[in-house]
């Protein structure tokens, strides 16, 4: 009987300790991306970054694989996560150590991440990588704190798209650079009528700023600290506001719909909308009617926009940071960039391949809008907590333009709310 | 390992019951331990354990990345003075105030009215429960184009009264009626579902006696059919409190939570801070804060249904 009890309970824990293994295996059987190994010309890197499906996937690991052409040690591999669920997969990867070498980082997220990223500044004067290659707002674009965290891929800065049909078919001249705040209006109004509207807009951080630029010159930070309720910034967020409170040029917001401004424009409801060359080509594609991009109007200091971007960053906890620079080199360089312009994606950052994402484009003045919205524009330099900033101005700018809260309390609840946030 | 039973008499031989008995107790809970162990194991590793580290991480400033330092109650009592989370709170009791008992009452009233005498019944029945099985994405993608400007109901209402329709998702009035209407139609067929059942189980040779007696349908439904199912009732009405407290995909999708905090409700808070603005330790302080209004109301319910619910009928 003793002797039973014993066999028993020594079934017992060893039943219980090979479960407890199985548990605690399963448990680290997770993404061990950190631990990659090797030198500067011999290594098997991951590539963490944001693509919308299998043909994306595909077009963007033909990007990865320039890297192994040009260094025939180095092999980089996609993981590619949906847009939405990128940051939070990137912020816990970043957190346990555990990132692949290479991260895809935007510039209006750069501050937030940057103390998980590794600066670049030494890596690029050691294996000749020139910032002057680039278009340089978008090179400033993905600094923190005067370091580079990453090497663009794409930038562009905001300009308006329009519907040329629409403009022709309501008498409107076509918009040529250096038009005014005041020819804006004037156009939308035509425009406006039988239920479609002149603009789109929507709260979203990089189009608002930019409105709220060309309007009165503000900016949202000052000195590196959140400043939204500076008397510029309120006048201008309140003449962004009024183009559907008082001036009644565009329609009136649902929230949470992110999608709204894109499909009320490509649907043809709305003739102008504001948005980024990175999204030109796609919209093309959507539209049926004849597609024209203008600079944004210019307010009483002429036209200003910003710029926005996207590049490939290294984490801080890569151990090859030496192969994940020269892959991201590779990456970046003007044959990849030129290859992915050619098929109409991104317009990319570095000067050399514009050419050919014009030629992709086929838009009539485009190459002379982007042009002179680039001398216009500068990079949307943004706070560490800007993701939070973002979240509440797309909440309290809908109230704003739907006319439920006045602008100027919209702009202190999301400063209260934000905080300062260096 | 509560289960244990004793084991039957007839192996206990006769004047040595308290010896012969506990071995066998024993061995009976080792069996139900080794049985009950993977889930156990299960229990602690996925439950137990992360609702623990919430409450600990929740006393601290825990970013995703950068330094973490002890705060304390610090958390809690940020949520409590923080206006944004007060009327977070608010939004979710509302959503339940008005979700719980509209589903309730028409999804009974469904399962009432699609008695056993109605034909057709099992085509109804699969009908008000393809809302529940399609995903909830494509759902609320369909009620964003009845909602929104120039959407169904928008461009419906021009064409016929010659009136713009509300904002519904860009007004702070009507976002969260909004909402809680597209999860009804979502959501009530799961309860339907759960009604029906209890209501075929509802012997018929007792509603025949009581017509007999003279009892009108509604004095038959009062005094016969509703104390039978309320044990379903109780079930259905507590399930679906606990899962609307925690109600996240409807406004996530259908309007993120605004305009301004107004759909914004305690679960999206929490994800918010995590995950969006990596603030971990605040996130699971509001958690928590959600964890212990369930736990009470869940309490409250199961002391309350000595009063109302009748297990043996």
């Amino acid at each position: 009987m003793n002797g039973t009890r014993v066999r028993t309970r020594r079934r017992l824990v060893a039943a219980a300790a090979v479960l407890a293994l199985g548990i605690l295996s399963a448990c680290g059987g997770g993404n061990d991306a950190g631990g990659e190994s090797g030198s500067a010309d011999k290594a098997d890197l991951t590539w963490q970054f944001w693509v919308g499906g299998t043909e994306d996937q595909a077009a963007w690991q033909k990007v990865a694989d320039q890297a192994h052409t040009d260094h025939a040690g180095i092999t980089v591999k996609l993981q590619g996560t949906d847009w939405n669920s990128y940051w939070s997969k990137i912020g816990t990867l970043l957190a346990s150590g555990k990132a692949p070498c290479i991260i895809g980082m935007q510039s209006l997220r750069t501050a937030s991440y940057a103390g998980a990223m590794l600066p670049l500044d030494d890596l690029m004067s050691k294996y000749g990588l020139k910032a002057e290659d680039f278009d340089k707002p978008i090179m400033d674009g993905l600094k923190v704190d005067g370091k580079q965290i990453a090497i663009p891929y794409d930038s562009g800065p905001m300009v308006i798209f329009y519907n040329r049909d629409a403009f022709k078919a309501a008498g409107v001249a076509d918009p040529k650079p250096g038009w005014t705040m005041d020819e804006f209006k004037a156009a939308a109004k035509k425009l406006t009528a039988a239920g479609k509207t002149g603009l789109v807009t929507t709260p979203g951080d990089l189009g608002v700023t930019s409105w709220v630029r060309t309007l009165t010159g503000a900016e949202p930070l000052a000195d590196g600290k959140l400043n939204l309720t500076d008397p510029k910034f309120v006048e201008g967020f309140q003449g962004w506001a009024d183009f559907v409170r008082t001036d009644k040029i565009a329609p009136q917001v649902p929230s949470g719909a992110t999608d709204f401004e894109t499909t009320q424009f490509t649907s043809g409801k709305a003739a102008m909308q504001l948005n980024g060359p990175w999204s030109l080509i796609d919209t093309k594609g959507k539209v049926k009617f004849k597609l024209g991009v203008a600079p944004i109007p210019a307010g009483p200091d002429g036209s200003k926009t910003y710029t926005a971007g996207s590049g490939f960053g290294i984490a801080r906890s890569c151990k090859t940071p030496d192969a994940a620079f020269q892959a991201i080199m590779s990456m970046t360089s003007e044959k990849p960039l030129t290859t992915l312009a050619a098929a109409g994606r991104a317009y990319p950052a570095r000067t050399a391949a514009h050419p050919a994402w014009f030629t992709a484009a086929g838009i009539d003045g485009a190459k002379e809008t982007l042009d002179y919205a680039s001398e216009n524009s500068i990079p949307l330099v943004t706070s560490k907590n800007w993701v939070k900033v973002s979240d509440l101005l797309t909440r309290f700018g809908t109230q704003a333009l739907n006319g439920e809260v006045p602008p100027d309390q919209a702009l202190k609840t999301i400063q209260d709310q934000a905080g300062a946030g260096s | 390992m509560g289960t244990a039973t004793v084991a039957p008499p007839e192996h206990v031989p006769p004047g040595s019951a308290p010896a012969g008995r506990r071995p066998a107790l024993r061995r009976d809970g080792r069996y139900a331990g080794i049985f009950l162990a993977p889930s156990l194991v299960g229990l602690a590793l996925f439950t137990l354990f992360p609702t623990a580290m919430a409450l600990g991480i929740s006393l601290f400033d825990w970013p995703v990345f950068g330094e973490r330092k002890f705060l304390g109650w610090d958390n809690y009592s940020h949520l409590l003075s923080d206006p944004v989370f007060r009327r977070v709170v608010l939004n979710t009791a509302l959503f339940v105030l008005l979700y719980v008992p509209l589903n309730v009452v028409i999804s009974l009233g469904l399962a009432v009215w699609l008695g056993p005498a109605i034909k057709g019944r099992q085509a109804f029945r699969v009908l008000f429960f393809i809302p529940v099985m399609t995903p909830m994405v494509a759902n609320v993608m369909v009620w964003r184009l009845l909602f929104q400007p120039g959407g169904l109901l928008d461009s419906g209402m021009q064409t016929w009264f010659g009136i713009d329709a509300p904002n519904f998702l860009g007004s702070s009035n009507w976002a969260m009626p909004a909402i809680v209407a597209m999860s009804v139609w979502q959501g009530f067929g799961y309860n339907f579902l759960v009604f029906s059942a209890a209501l075929d189980q509802v012997p018929q040779s007792q509603l025949e006696s009581a017509q007999i007696d003279g009892a009108g349908p509604l004095q038959r439904f009062r005094y016969v059919t509703w104390p039978m199912i309320t044990p379903s009732l109780f079930f259905a009405t507590t399930m679906t409190l606990i899962t609307s407290f925690q109600v996240f995909a409807q406004p996530f999708i259908l309007t993120q939570g605004g305009p301004g905090v107004s759909t914004q409700t305690i679960v999206m808070y929490v994800y918010n801070q995590g995950w969006q603005f990596l603030t971990m330790g605040l996130a699971s302080a509001a958690g928590w804060v959600l964890f212990v209004i369930i736990m009470g109301i869940t309490a409250i319910q199961f002391f309350g249904q000595k009063r109302w619910v009748h297990y043996d009928v």
